[in-house]
């Protein structure tokens, strides 16, 4: 239990994190967001831009010029952002060294794993665009030195994300692949939801021996189910509670949900 | 008296008041006194004003008086305690409030060392009155501000923080061990004392004053029976205050000790092994020193105060800054209540509380309070942060209020609030 001094000033003109798609205007919100999503930041957050907003706006010049001086001499950007956490006063050494251990504990994953991670994470933070390219590059990459489990796993993924999207037809194509490696009911459970979604769409006759019809069936009740109770989602309701409200209030909460939604369409593009 | 030390900078002082006035000025129900730090200049007249029946003429002190008399204007008085309780007065069917009045008077007042000094400017202006109440504070600002003087050269003490600017601003001698004084005036009879503790690291000055219940009117001193009595009186209350104590000096202030042949008895036991000193201005001359003390960059007065209208305690709260915890000064002991006031933005890691440290001048007696955060969300860690403001109502009491001031689009406000009084 402690209680922390917010010392450094609160910034005028916010820094945007695409990553999250949120602004910035704190060093202790940059800390804490570091801290709590390691993985999106640690390779390369801290860029002249972030710098020049540390220094212009938060007023840390001091700071500024010694995260310059880093990274001119090529210290590593786990480093650099260590550093900056450590002059914000805001994270106990030892809460930045347990930060530490996490990043190290990524850095040693395989090249594909860590990838696979980074873009998993993306996926998470509805990052579509970004984790499908994170997932494509493995792929493309891989070059025979990943395993087949290892490349279903970043497929069924890769398919999850362009459903998503509702890029069907990719995701179709995907979930193949991925059922090619490992043959996992699962991904032919979510090949088959995706005819579901889209009428053009169908399942391979080659998969057609596999799946019964009570399956087929027991698979559709599961769908409805889960259309059913998307219809209770907050995201329903909260619509429902803006079509009560009258003409005024009504057009003005649609613009912002629009607003909310494009912003939304932004990061998953 | 003469100047000590901290007054022998003249030519500095008149450098600096070239460009405007510094004024002390006493203002009580019963007199104001005006000195006017460039040539020793002083005012003493009546508190009372009067406006013509006829027209919105303003007249204050003995011409007030006059014209009252001569039945052509309409006279107030007691002009502090109409601004204390609010008060209105109405003169030619147009009803003042107390602290128009008081602007009004304030006015007139000034502009006799306007017209004196030859300018309108204010450099400083230190107010010193009988007791400070909030209202009489944001009113004295006020009428500072009409009469020209910006808001941060306006400065209000109690009378008691006067004595101790005005005898620390004597040579040393005066002030080596305690020092007294009496206040005989139309207000009544007060005493104060003050003492100093040297310490290794900071000298506290610290002064009280108690108003005595023997007080009496002044017009019994133009009877013989009267002045008997009165010189009883007096010593009686220099038997009881002073028994026992070491003086440097005791200082006789007010209306009442401008003539002394009344008081045979309480002089020869006042001046008994000590310096006494009579001084009608004290007061306001103790301000303009104090006003004169505000504009210079370091302050010639390194000691820390302690009287009336003046935090006795420090408050402080445990904060971790470097791994280490550490004490952020939210009010040092010695500054005026009415002008401590602080806010500092605050993040909560793990706890739903605020704790208070206060520290009076005997450490033993330091406390902590407690400031529950009811109604605040609860948050992750290291993501509840809140505006802390801090100010006083009086010397004991120091008011908080608590603002939720989110943490960014991660967690927008909630708009919580919380606004506590606690007694220090």
């Amino acid at each position: 239990m402690s209680v922390i001094v917010c010392g450094q000033k609160r910034a005028e003109h916010p820094f945007y994190l695409e990553e999250l798609g949120i602004n910035i205007y704190s060093c202790q919100e940059l800390c804490y967001v570091v801290y709590h999503h390691p993985l999106l930041f640690m390779d390369g957050i801290m860029d002249q831009s972030l710098v020049d907003f540390i220094r212009n706006e938060f007023n840390m010049g001091f700071v500024a010029a010694r995260l310059e001086q880093r990274m001119k001499s090529g210290e590593k950007q786990e480093d650099i952002l260590l550093f900056f956490m450590q002059e914000c006063n805001y994270y106990t050494t030892a809460e930045l060294n347990k930060l530490r251990q996490t990043l190290m504990s990524f850095k040693k994953l395989s090249v594909f794993e860590y990838a696979k991670k980074k873009a998993d994470y993306l996926a998470q933070f509805k990052q579509y665009g970004r984790a499908i390219a994170g997932y494509e590059e493995i792929l493309e990459e891989r070059d025979g030195r990943a395993d087949d489990q290892f490349v279903s796993r970043v497929l069924n993924n890769l398919g999850a994300c362009y459903a998503r999207v509702f890029q069907f037809r990719k995701a179709m194509d995907a979930y193949d692949k991925a059922y090619e490696k490992r043959k996992d009911m699962s991904i032919l459970e979510r090949m088959y939801h995706l005819t579901l979604m889209d009428g053009g769409l169908a399942l391979k006759d080659r998969y057609q021996p596999m799946v019964s019809g009570e399956l087929m069936e027991k698979w559709k009740r599961e769908f409805d189910q889960i259309q059913e109770a998307a219809k209770g989602s907050p995201e329903v309701e909260q619509i429902r509670v803006l079509f009560e409200k009258d003409s005024v209030r009504r057009m003005e909460g649609a613009a912002k949900l629009v607003e909310e939604w494009k912003q939304e369409y932004r990061g998953m593009a | 008296m003469g100047e000590g030390d901290l007054q022998s900078a003249d030519t500095e002082k008149k450098g600096k008041l070239m460009d405007g006035l510094i004024l002390g000025l006493d203002l009580c129900d019963a007199y104001t006194q005006l000195v006017c730090d460039q040539g020793e200049r002083s005012w003493t007249l009546p508190t009372v004003i009067c406006r013509k029946k006829e027209e919105e003429s303003w007249m204050v002190g003995e011409p007030a008086y006059a014209s009252a008399l001569a039945g052509d204007g309409v006279m107030v008085d007691k002009l502090v305690k109409l601004v204390i309780k609010d008060g209105t007065s109405t003169i030619g069917g147009i009803r003042y409030g107390g602290a128009q009045l008081l602007t009004q008077f304030l006015i007139q007042v000034v502009a006799l060392a306007k017209k004196e000094y030859n300018t309108d400017q204010i450099k400083q202006l230190v107010f010193s009155v009988p007791r400070i109440h909030t209202r009489l504070l944001e009113c004295l600002r006020g009428c500072g501000e009409y009469l020209g003087a910006a808001r941060e050269d306006i400065h209000i003490m109690s009378h008691t923080e006067s004595f101790m600017y005005y005898v620390l601003s004597q040579k040393r001698e005066v002030w080596n061990n305690q020092v007294g004084m009496f206040d005989l005036s139309g207000e009544g009879l007060c005493y104060f004392e003050m003492k100093v503790q040297r310490g290794l690291r900071q000298t506290t000055v610290m002064a009280e004053k108690e108003r005595l219940e023997e007080g009496f009117s002044l017009d019994i001193l133009s009877s013989p029976a009267g002045r008997k009595m009165a010189d009883r009186i007096l010593c009686s209350c220099g038997n009881r205050m002073m028994q026992k104590k070491l003086f440097s000096s005791v200082f006789l202030m007010g209306k009442g000790f401008e003539e002394r042949d009344w008081a045979e008895g309480f002089m020869k036991l006042v001046c008994s092994r000590r310096r006494v000193y009579v001084e009608t201005e004290l007061f306001a001359r103790g301000a303009a020193y104090r006003a004169v003390d505000f504009l210079r960059d370091k302050s010639a007065y390194p000691y820390v105060c302690i009287c009336e209208g003046r935090l006795d305690s420090s408050v402080s709260m445990k904060v971790l800054y470097k791994d280490q915890d550490n004490q952020l000064m939210l009010a040092n002991a010695g500054v005026s209540w009415y002008e401590a006031s602080k806010e500092v933005e605050l993040i909560l890691d793990g706890q739903d509380y605020l704790e208070f440290m206060i520290t009076p001048p005997d450490q033993r007696k330091k406390k902590t309070v407690k400031m529950e955060l009811e109604g605040f969300p609860k948050r992750g860690e290291k993501t509840l942060r809140i505006l802390v403001q801090i100010g006083f109502l009086d010397e004991r009491t120091m008011t908080v209020t608590v603002t939720d001031q989110g943490f960014g689009e991660l967690f927008p406000s909630t708009g919580a609030v919380l606004r506590q009084e606690v007694m220090i």
